[in-house]
């Protein structure tokens, strides 16, 4: 059926259309968007509140704690995914999955801040940074694929 | 069931005086298929995939939960130290994995 090709050619390229839209107008977007929430929690709490030491900064007494946990899953678009596959025929470094983790973990980074402020504690120590890789099946025609990052630590209150 | 977790090496404000073994809890999880198919168009643009996010979130609270729950089982009253592990199993699935020290604390 002539009609049902026709359709499923607009549907795939179609499909790749939308996904250059994805790489140079939302995700940008979406950057923009983080990066306001970044400098607004830079002012409200400043650089220091999340740190990777186990011992809180102050010596003061800790009147109470609990653990935050902040997680993202992030995904490549078509272009990305393809690209990044050209790029590891030819190995060295590939720049677009690099800004993508990059973006990830702080979008994690700012969720865990945003927690922070809305819990009534002052600073999360012992932080740490997870990233697995979550795919649907391999070897399948399926291609979606993610990667979660996930960040969590403890929160205390002097 | 929640007992007083944290993932430092001591508890603030308080002493460990007995160790009860490592604990773990994990789970694992998948979304509905809607919500995959969802996921692949998501796919196309890129960005946060919110349905995985929400999936893996609340799968990481009954980890928590079933290590917790298996630290009392131990006759501890808090865990320390507590990890988190994730590793993708199957297609749309996933495993939680938190564990850590169960204590008793004083």
């Amino acid at each position: 059926m002539v009609s049902f090709n026709l359709l499923w050619n607009i549907a795939v390229n179609g499909a790749w259309i939308v996904s250059l839209f994805g790489v140079l107008v939302y995700q940008p977007g979406k950057k923009k968007a983080l990066l306001k929430r970044e400098q607004a929690s830079l002012i409200s709490c400043g650089a220091n509140a999340l740190t990777t030491l186990s011992t809180p900064s102050k010596k003061s007494e800790i009147q109470g704690y609990t653990v935050l946990v902040a997680n993202v899953v992030m995904s490549p678009s078509w272009i990305q995914l393809f690209g990044g596959w050209f790029r590891a025929f030819f190995g060295g470094r590939i720049n677009t999955f690099s800004k993508l983790l990059e973006w990830a973990r702080r979008e994690a980074k700012q969720r865990l801040l945003e927690e922070l402020e809305a819990s009534d504690y002052d600073e999360v120590i012992n932080v740490r940074f997870e990233t697995t890789t979550l795919t649907k099946s391999k070897g399948s025609n399926d291609k979606t694929a993610g990667f979660e990052i996930l960040i969590y630590g403890t929160a205390v209150k002097y | 069931m929640t007992m007083p977790f944290s993932n430092t090496e001591t508890l603030p404000g308080s002493t460990i005086v007995q160790s009860h073994g490592v604990v773990t809890g994990s789970t694992v999880r998948a979304k509905n298929v809607f919500k995959d198919i969802g996921a692949g168009f998501k796919n196309i643009v890129g960005g946060e995939l919110k349905a995985y996010t929400e999936l893996l979130q609340e799968s990481r609270n009954e980890a928590l939960y079933r290590m917790c729950a298996e630290a009392s089982q131990r006759g501890a009253n808090a865990v320390v130290n507590v990890r988190f592990a994730t590793s993708s199993v199957a297609g749309g699935a996933a495993e939680l994995l938190a564990y850590g020290t169960a204590v008793t604390v004083e």
